[in-house]
Parts: C-alpha cells; sequence; structure tokens
C-alpha cells in the first residue's frame, strides 16, 4: 500500500504546509507594508471602556513582526521534518502534529499584533497570548514531568508578571485617562506615578525576556521540542521583553533609577548568564543561558539611555536572533544526526560528516561573538560605541562581556565541530537548509548591512521619537571601537586556551546559583503555597457540617457587625396583621413547624421529605405573598429536586444509608452544630426584619420594573423583568444549570452525555 | 410500578406537555415563563421514567437528542443575547422596540424576549432530562450490583 502511505504522509504535511505559507505570506506582506511607509489600522474596540485596537507598523513593529515571520518561516520548515521524527522517536501519533503547528502560528500571530499594537490593552491580551502558546508549546511532550513543570514554570514567571504591565496600564489610565501610547507619550510627565507604572512595566518586560532574577525559567524551558526553543525561546517571545521596553520607552527614560536599574540588571544578567554558559555541558542549557545573557545586551543597552543606545538595542536585537536561532536549530540538528546525544562531551568532530551546518552554525557563531564579514561586528560596534559615550566604565563592561561570549560560544562551536569525530548520520536537506539560510543572511547582512541599520535605525526612532540614524561600515582604523573588539576577542581566546582560569570560579557560580538562586526560592514559594491551599481545603471540607458553617458564621459576623455599625431607631417595629393575612401568617406558621421538624428525622428519605415539604409550604407563602410566579416555580423544582434526591439516594448502598442514619454526633459537635444554627438563623431573622421596615422608597426598581412592562411588550411583569430588563442574570443563572448537567455526567457517567 | 400509576402516567404525559407549552407561550400575558415551562415538561418525562422505567420511556419517547440540545440552546442564547451589539445596540436587546407594533398571531404577540424564552426552556428540560438519564443509568448498576 505504498500509494495509500504517501497519500496518508502528504495529509499530515497540510499543517505544516500551511504554516509556512502562513508565515512566508506573512514576512512578504511585512515587507510590502514597510517599503510602503508602513501604516495604521484603527479599529473601535469596546468604545465604553475607551479601547480601540490601533496596529500601526511602525520602525519596531516592522523589526519584530519581520523577525516573527522569518524566523518563524525558517524555523517552520525544519520543524516539518524535525517533528515526524520526534514523534515517531516517542511513539507518538502523527495526529499530534497539528496541534504543534497550530500553536506556533498562534504565536507567530500573537506577535505580530503584540509588535504592531499601539494600545496597552491590546498589548497585554497578546503578551499574555504569547505566554499561553508557550505554556503549551513548551509542555508538548506532555507526557513528561519535567516539561510539564518547565511549562507551568515560564506561565507562572511570565504571567504573574504580565498582571504588573496590566497594573501600570491601569495607573496610567488613571493618571492621563487614555490606554493609547502614542497619547500617554504625549501627556506623560515625569512624576512618581510614572515612575512606579514604568517599574511596574519593566519588570514584566524583564521576565518576558528571562533576566536576572527571574532567568530560571528559560533553562527549564527548554525541554520543549528544539523548534520550540529556537523560535519562542531565543528569537521570538524573549524578544517580547525587549520589545516592550523598545516600546514604551518614553515612559522609562524619564526616570534615572529605572534606567539605573536596567544598566544593574542588564550587566548582572550577561555575567550570570555568560559564566554559567560556560559551565554547561547540555547544548541547548548552553544556548539558553547565553539567550538570557544576549538579551542582557539590550537591557543594558536601554539602560545607557539615547537615541544611540536605542538604535544599538534593535541592531543587536535583529542580530543575535537570526545567529540564536541558527543555533538552536544546529543543537537539535546534531542531536538529530547523533541518534540522540544532547551533550557537549557526546560529540565531537562532525565538521567533516555535516560540512553544511558545520560552516553555517559557524557564521552564526562569529555573528554573536562579533567576527567581521558578519552582522554581528555592526551589532557590537554599536554596543561598543554607545557605551563609550556612557563612560569608560560602561565600555570595560561591554569589552569583558563581549570577551565572555567569545569563550562561551566559542567552546559550543568547538565541542561540536572539532575534536574527536563521533559516528553521525546524514541529515535530510530540510533540516539543514534553515540553518544555511540563517548562516547566510548574517553574512550576507555582514557584506551589506544597509536594510538592517535602516530598520534598526528606524526601530530606534519610534522608541525614543527623534530622528536616528545607525552609521555602520568597517574602519580599518585604530578607533575606540575596534581595538575594543580586539580586547574582547583577546579576552575571549585566552578564556577559551585556558579553561584553568575560569573553571573553579564559574562552576562555583554554577553550584550557588543551583543551592540558593531563585529558582529555590520559586520552588520554595509554590510548594508553600500549595500546602496554604491544602489546609484551607481541609479545614473548610472536613464533613458537609464544616463546609455549611464555613459560609454561615462569617455571613453571621458580618450581619452583627452591621447590625451594631448601623442606627437602629425606627427598624424592627411589628406591622400589624388584619383578617386578610391570615393564610399568609398559618403559611409562616407551617414554614416554622417544617423547619423545626426538619432537625428530627434521622432517615434520609424522612428527611428529603420533610424538606421537600417546607419547600412547599413556602411556596405557599409567595402564593399569599402575591408572587404567583415564584410561587409555580418554587412547586415545580421543589418536586423536582425532591425526586431527583430519591434518585441520587437510590445511588447508595442501602448499608450505608442505615449506617450514616445511624450514626451518634459526639462530644464538642453535639453543642456545637446547633448553636451555629440558632445563630445564623437569628442574624438572617434580624436581618430580613430590618430590610422588611424599611418604608418602601419613593420610586423604587421593583415600580420602575412595573411602568416599564408595556415598552417590553409584556403584560405579565416578572417574566419581563426575567428575559429583558434582568436578561443577563438569566443567562448566568441558566449557565449554573448547563454547568449543573456538565458536572452531573460527569461525575456520573464520566462525560458521557447519553 | 401499580397499573394505576403507569394508566395515569401514560394519560398524563400529553395534557402536561400541553400545560407547559400554554405555560411557555402564555408567559409574556400570564404567570410563567420558560423556566417555570421547562420545569413542568421536565416533570413531565419524570413521571414517565418512575411509572415505566428507564429503558421503557426512552424506547417510547424521542428524548435522546435533549441533554445535547440543552447546549445548542445555550449557545443560541448567547447568540440571541449578544446579536444586537452587532448593530451597536446594548446587550439583550429585542425586537420590536418600545412603542413599536409587534407581529400579533391570533392574541399571541411575537416578540424577540420570546425567543430568549424558548432558549431557557429547551436548556431546562435538556438538563433535568440529562440528570434524570444519568442518576438512572447509574442506578441500574448500583441494583445489579446489590441485588
Amino acid at each position: 500500500m505504498p500509494d495509500d502511505s504517501t497519500g496518508r504522509a502528504a495529509a499530515q504535511d497540510v499543517p505544516a504546509w500551511a504554516a509556512i505559507a502562513l508565515a512566508a505570506a506573512g514576512f512578504c506582506a511585512t515587507l510590502w507594508a514597510w517599503s510602503q511607509g508602513g501604516g495604521a489600522v484603527e479599529l473601535p474596540w469596546a468604545p465604553s471602556l475607551d479601547l480601540r485596537l490601533r496596529f500601526e507598523l511602525d520602525g519596531l513593529g516592522a523589526l519584530y513582526t519581520l523577525l516573527a515571520t522569518g524566523v518563524g518561516l525558517a524555523v517552520f520548515v525544519y520543524a516539518a521534518s524535525y517533528l515526524p521524527a520526534h514523534l515517531a522517536y516517542q511513539r507518538r501519533p502523527a495526529s499530534h502534529a497539528p496541534r504543534f503547528y497550530g500553536l506556533l502560528v498562534l504565536f507567530m500571530v500573537s506577535m505580530a499584533g503584540l509588535a504592531t499594537a499601539q494600545d496597552l490593552i491590546a498589548l497585554f491580551v497578546f503578551w499574555d497570548l504569547t505566554a499561553v502558546a508557550s505554556y503549551f508549546l513548551i509542555a508538548y511532550d506532555r507526557h513528561e514531568a519535567p516539561s510539564r513543570w518547565a511549562a507551568l514554570m515560564a506561565l507562572l514567571v511570565t504571567g504573574i508578571s504580565a498582571v504588573l504591565l496590566l497594573i501600570g496600564a491601569l495607573l496610567l489610565y488613571a493618571e492621563y485617562g487614555t490606554f493609547s501610547v502614542p497619547e500617554l507619550f504625549e501627556r506623560a510627565r515625569p512624576g512618581a506615578t510614572l515612575t512606579l507604572a514604568g517599574a511596574l512595566i519593566a519588570v514584566a518586560a524583564l521576565a518576558k525576556s528571562a533576566q536576572v532574577p527571574l532567568h530560571f525559567w528559560l533553562p527549564r524551558a527548554m525541554t520543549a521540542p528544539t523548534p520550540v526553543s529556537a523560535y519562542l525561546h531565543s528569537a521570538a517571545m524573549v524578544a517580547a521583553g525587549v520589545l516592550l521596553l523598545g516600546r514604551l520607552y518614553p515612559l522609562i527614560e524619564p526616570s534615572e533609577l529605572l534606567l539605573d536599574g536596567l544598566i544593574v540588571i542588564g550587566a548582572t544578567s550577561i555575567a550570570v548568564g555568560g559564566v554559567i554558559a560556560l559551565t554547561r555541558d547540555d547544548m541547548k542549557q548552553l544556548l539558553a543561558y547565553s539567550t538570557f545573557s544576549q538579551y542582557g545586551y539590550v537591557v543594558f543597552l536601554y539602560g545607557l539611555g539615547g537615541a544611540k543606545a536605542a538604535v544599538a538595542a534593535s541592531f543587536y536585537v535583529i542580530s543575535h536572533a537570526l545567529a540564536k536561532s541558527a543555533l538552536f536549530l544546529t543543537a537539535g540538528a546534531v542531536t538529530e544526526s547523533t541518534g540522540g546525544s544532547r551533550r557537549l562531551s557526546e560529540v565531537g568532530g562532525l565538521a567533516r560528516e555535516l560540512p553544511l551546518l558545520a560552516a553555517a552554525s559557524a557564521a552564526a557563531v562569529a555573528a554573536i561573538v562579533a567576527l567581521p564579514l558578519t552582522v554581528g561586528f555592526f551589532a557590537d560596534e554599536l554596543f561598543f560605541a554607545a557605551a563609550l559615550e556612557h563612560g569608560p566604565w560602561a565600555a570595560g563592561i561591554a569589552v569583558a562581556a563581549a570577551g565572555l561570549t567569545f569563550a562561551y560560544l566559542g567552546r559550543f562551536w568547538a565541542a561540536i565541530f572539532l575534536g574527536t569525530r563521533t559516528q553521525a548520520q546524514r541529515l535530510p536537506l530540510t533540516l539543514l537548509v534553515p540553518v544555511a539560510a540563517l548562516g547566510a543572511c548574517v553574512t550576507a547582512a555582514g557584506v551589506w548591512p544597509e536594510p538592517v541599520a535602516s530598520l534598526a535605525a528606524a526601530a530606534g526612532e519610534s522608541s525614543v521619537r527623534e530622528p536616528a540614524a545607525a552609521d555602520v561600515a568597517y574602519h580599518l582604523d585604530t578607533r575606540a571601537e575596534n581595538l575594543m573588539a580586539l580586547g574582547a576577542w583577546a579576552i575571549g581566546l585566552t578564556l577559551l586556551a585556558v579553561p584553568a582560569l575560569w573553571r573553579r570560579a564559574a562552576g562555583a557560580v554554577a553550584g550557588a546559583g543551583a543551592a540558593a538562586g531563585p529558582e529555590r526560592l520559586y520552588g520554595g514559594v509554590l510548594r508553600l503555597l500549595n500546602r496554604l491551599s491544602d489546609r484551607v481545603h481541609d479545614l473548610e471540607v472536613r464533613d458537609l457540617r464544616a463546609r455549611v458553617a464555613a459560609v454561615l458564621v462569617p455571613a453571621g459576623a458580618l450581619v452583627l457587625v452591621g447590625f451594631i455599625a448601623t442606627p437602629t431607631a425606627g427598624l424592627y417595629h411589628v406591622g400589624e396583621i388584619g383578617s386578610r393575612d391570615a393564610g399568609l401568617v398559618l403559611m409562616l406558621a407551617l414554614a416554622c413547624a417544617a423547619a423545626v421538624a426538619a432537625t428530627l428525622p434521622r432517615k434520609h428519605l424522612t428527611l428529603t421529605l420533610v424538606l421537600a415539604t417546607l419547600g412547599f409550604v413556602l411556596a405557599g407563602v409567595y402564593a399569599f405573598f402575591g408572587a404567583p410566579d415564584v410561587a409555580l416555580v418554587a412547586v415545580v423544582v421543589e418536586t423536582l429536586l425532591a425526586l431527583l434526591v430519591f434518585g441520587v439516594l437510590a445511588l447508595v448502598p442501602a448499608k450505608v444509608l442505615r449506617r450514616e442514619a445511624g450514626v451518634q454526633t459526639r462530644g464538642s459537635r453535639r453543642w456545637r452544630d446547633p448553636l451555629i444554627g440558632v445563630l445564623s438563623g437569628t442574624f438572617a431573622f434580624v436581618l430580613a426584619w430590618g430590610a422588611l421596615s424599611r418604608p418602601a422608597p419613593e420610586r423604587s426598581v421593583a415600580a420602575e420594573h412595573v411602568a416599564l412592562a408595556p415598552d417590553a411588550h409584556a403584560k405579565d411583569v416578572v417574566t419581563a423583568i426575567l428575559a429583558d430588563f434582568r436578561g443577563l442574570d438569566t443567562l448566568g443563572e441558566v449557565t449554573v444549570v448547563a454547568v449543573g448537567l456538565i458536572g452531573v455526567v460527569g461525575l456520573l457517567r464520566r462525560g458521557r452525555l447519553w | 410500578m401499580s397499573l394505576l400509576i403507569q394508566t395515569l402516567a401514560r394519560v398524563m404525559l400529553a395534557p402536561i406537555l400541553m400545560v407547559a407549552l400554554a405555560v411557555l407561550v402564555k408567559g409574556y400575558a400570564d404567570v410563567g415563563d420558560g423556566f417555570a415551562a421547562g420545569a413542568i415538561a421536565a416533570l413531565a418525562i419524570l413521571l414517565q421514567y418512575v411509572a415505566f422505567g428507564r429503558e421503557e420511556t426512552e424506547r417510547r419517547l424521542p428524548i435522546r437528542l435533549l441533554p445535547a440540545g440543552a447546549f445548542v440552546a445555550m449557545l443560541l442564547a448567547l447568540t440571541i443575547a449578544a446579536a444586537p451589539m452587532i448593530a451597536g445596540e446594548a446587550l439583550l436587546t429585542y425586537p420590536p422596540g418600545a412603542g413599536e407594533e409587534a407581529i400579533h398571531l391570533g392574541t399571541l404577540e411575537l416578540i424577540g424576549a420570546f425567543a430568549f424564552d424558548v432558549t431557557i426552556f429547551v436548556l431546562v428540560v435538556g438538563a433535568a432530562l440529562g440528570i434524570i438519564h444519568a442518576i438512572a443509568r447509574e442506578a441500574e448498576h448500583v441494583e445489579a450490583e446489590s441485588p
């Protein structure tokens, strides 16, 4: 059946090809729109909340949309041959594949929305959408516990910090009355509110970009399939953090404090990520630490402030995204080719077997360590220039950072492609072409940097709101940037050549991080919360009576507080009872009797009947009180419920019912339960009496409803209220009925409706 | 089950359903609404379960799809509630507007709110029937296990 199987294989490829086509179309469309000078779309969203959907393809928007679709294209092509092998290796059916592409596309679209959104609420929504897509993609191997743990960690860290973004947005709205980003830039004035909101937004951005001390989720997220790591956790989602910094830069820039904070966090991230990356043996782990170290560069640049630094930051993002995703794809290809080796110590000498991969990843490594003839050289040139402008200490940090990067990435490449040879298989072209294409991009941009430079300059302009330019070119002279680059390479080569220099110290840093790092804190807090929730749960649901008491006692206490706090003069008077009220009084007396009687029976069946009696008597009260609609529903529903309770009792073995009926309440419970009952009953009585004693207001809501009923074409006011005036309440209530059905069916029939 | 109850159940089914329909249709002029009508109809079906047992009832009455219908009705109710927003009006605005003339079928006025009431009717009947069915099915297992 060869025809059939190829046919099925072709059908399985449809989602992959659809995703590839979508990415390609998105990339071309963005490129075309950008070449036409950008543009903006504005749609009303929720006018009553002052929300508009405004999307604008400015420099930042174009940059990140092009990255999301362009790198997305390369990754989707790669995934098309990676995923079938991945699923086959884990013995999962091919039907798991469409979900993968669907989530990747969801991510791509939300990233494009995030890049172009000009409204804080829209930003927040897309921000969370990327986190949701990331959650499901990290946990794509959902049968593996580490994947689920990592996915939850990424979601919690980026999701909880996202709430800070929302709080920041609301603070800004409260102060300046708009969610629109351009309007905010016009209205915002330096001050405590702006600093606070800027700080909250910055924390959200830094968590997303995995900056110290919220970096620990990123290395864990490497349990995701390689295409996800290459796409979300190097090029796109982690870049969303610095995108937000760039987008809302004018809100952050006025505060020196925030800028200094960014410098400190950026520099710490560079150092921590770089030093730990030196010690990693797992390829993807090394790249993960490298990734947040590299985004540390970008955060550091934004912290330096000014147009030059903003342009440099944008340039760096492009250069890093292209190169780093190529390296992730390289790591995946090496694992694929060597039959599952993930560690640097397990592979070596692959340059002979995989020359194309070696060349492409060499270009990518060269780009990140800023060798000439790659786009990275210019990225570092701008980085050094911005640092120099700020002072010698910033320049020193920059050189040290570049040297560190050189060392660990040199180690990465050399360990895979040089040294003693390991067995490797040839790889399909679709795994190699994306890496080669990304490698070609970084080299091409190293020869002809103008397109990247103009895009970065435009992105910088949208951040700082003033004209900016990226002057990149090769200069064969002894200007400071060139000397700094030479210095960085010298440091890197020294570190690479003499590992004894750093091995002990770096190992100690990594060990300290593992022993007392923020990840331990995260785990501890999570365990603590779990335990707290268990305790509260145990307290509340020890038995049914405790659960009822947990509702009644606080409610009673609240009523008591209200009773003490409000003046009671004029309330609680006994009205007149005339002969017309005889029926009502009789019914109320019966209701009291039934309520007292309900405390007596010990058999479940009898108890149900007594309670049903109480319900019927109450229906009678409604009828005499002049509410026939309520009385009708009460009678019908009471009957239905009583019969259903009988049915449920039939599900309980008779033995259990007999035993439970014979249980005697012992000890303190004997007094506690009646006490709780009497107290809460008293409070309810006081509350109802007080409410009924109030004189009716001149024009009550009820009178309003009666007056409006003819407009709703209704002669029966109650029906008009239920279906029309308070229709939303009714909608909510019937939803509860539907949810009840789901609950019963789920518990009794494992979800089978019939 | 005694012959009396079975006869009663058989004879009463149509009248009770008729009452339910009347309560539903006349809800806008008189006591009752979709919720009450749904509960009455559900009682009519429950009576059949009590009198004839589950299998016999489910063979005789075409009620298989009603529980699923509850969810369809839920979606319909949401649609009816949200539809006016497309035209830029508030949630749950029904035609005809205040003061406009409604279409009459005899003494029955066709108004938008009635459609909403009908979805609630179906939802209540369907949900109640789904719960009745689930309990009845499980009760059979319990009986089979402990004779």
